[in-house]
């Protein structure tokens, strides 16, 4: 059974919109996804005015801690997106298995950095250094200083 | 139940103050087509949605919502962390000044404070299925309106991605949408309201 068959089919009526259910299409590398603001190429319908702007994510000059930040947050984006895919196609075997592979490495990224770093939630001041790191949040830059890029 | 990371969803750093810009930019804060606008209402819609999985989803791009709420309230920041002022007196940004500093305070770029009105939950899903489909349109636009008069690329850049999620959003109420009108009789949507005529959706058990 395909996804259309099993989710989503009504046929077209008088005084309804109607929207087509998204098929599986090949994602983006991660970085790119990021950049374009979705995993999913057939869903990046650019603007005009928009198209030359540079991709800063994909910048391969950055310090240690910013490349590892950079993973994080490419990786995170990814299981967004795929989050809200999967809330409309919970069958999709393709999306599924991309989405755990995902989320196992994530968790991998996040005790990597708290490790290495600072830890990004409370969870992670466990799997990083809890002997050394202090609570919460006077360890490294807030996120709306733009500290770590 | 929500939990906070220390990041941002997409990475904003901008060096240039420019309170100018910032006015603009606090629209998608706490204006008519705004980030804080978009959570509010999809969080709010959410409790009564007749399909479980249209609940969820909501859920889901509400919380996102609020992250795209933390980029812009970043981007106005760092747009005016340093602002003097000399800055503060020319460059469009004077009555806001006077009245918040360089704090962050939810208001349309023209100074219209943020309010619910500016979103709806009507309690009957269709209705608020396709106010959400207009909701993300309503902010493209928005986020095109800045795209043509910004010129600074860090500024630029998330305003990009920020578009790209409005199209995103688009196609999955789209796609809500699809499946709650599967769960009705397609000779008549309007048959009845699924989200309070309770006893006539037959289907409310299935997901």
């Amino acid at each position: 059974m395909s996804i259309l068959d099993e989710c989503c089919k009504t046929s077209e009526t008088l005084a309804m919109a109607s929207v087509p259910l998204q098929e599986w299409c090949e994602p983006y590398d991660l970085n790119t996804a990021l950049s374009k603001g979705t995993i999913f190429p057939c869903l990046n319908m650019e603007f005009f005015r928009a198209e030359d702007i540079p991709c800063s994510i994909c910048n391969e000059n950055q310090s240690p801690q910013a490349k590892k930040l950079n993973e994080i947050n490419t990786i995170s984006f990814a299981i967004n997106d795929l989050t809200l895919y999967l809330d409309t196609h919970p069958a999709c075997e393709k999306g599924l298995s991309l989405f755990k592979e995902l989320l196992k490495k994530r968790l991998d990224l996040l005790a990597e950095y708290a490790e290495e770093f600072v830890p990004l939630t409370h969870l992670s001041m466990i799997t990083g250094t809890p002997d050394t790191c202090e609570y919460g949040w006077p360890e490294g830059p807030l996120p709306w200083e733009g500290g770590h890029i | 139940m929500w939990c906070y990371e220390k990041r941002l969803q997409f990475p904003v750093k901008i060096n240039k103050t420019c309170p100018k810009t910032a006015q603009l930019i606090i629209s998608q804060y706490g204006g008519p087509d705004g980030e804080l606008s978009a959570s509010m209402r999809y969080l709010a819609q959410r409790y009564s949605m007749p399909v479980k999985k249209v609940g969820g989803l909501l859920t889901d791009i509400g919380t996102e919502e609020i992250n795209h709420m933390e980029i812009i309230c970043a981007m106005v920041y760092q747009l005016t962390k340093n602002l003097t002022p000399e800055q503060a007196k020319t460059a469009g940004f004077d009555a806001y000044y006077i009245d918040h500093t360089a704090g962050l305070w939810p208001q349309a770029a023209a100074g219209v404070p943020f309010t619910s009105l500016e979103f709806q939950s009507k309690g009957d899903a269709m209705t608020d299925l396709f106010e959400d489909l207009a909701a993300e349109q309503k902010a493209r636009t928005v986020y095109e309106n800045l795209l043509r008069v910004i010129d600074e690329p860090d500024v630029r850049e998330p305003l990009k991605f920020l578009r790209a999620r409005e199209i995103v959003h688009f196609q999955r109420f789209g796609e809500a949408l699809e499946m709650t009108k599967q769960k009705l009789d397609s000779k008549n949507f309007y048959y009845f309201n699924p989200e309070f005529d309770k006893e006539m959706f037959k289907n409310k058990d299935a997901n």
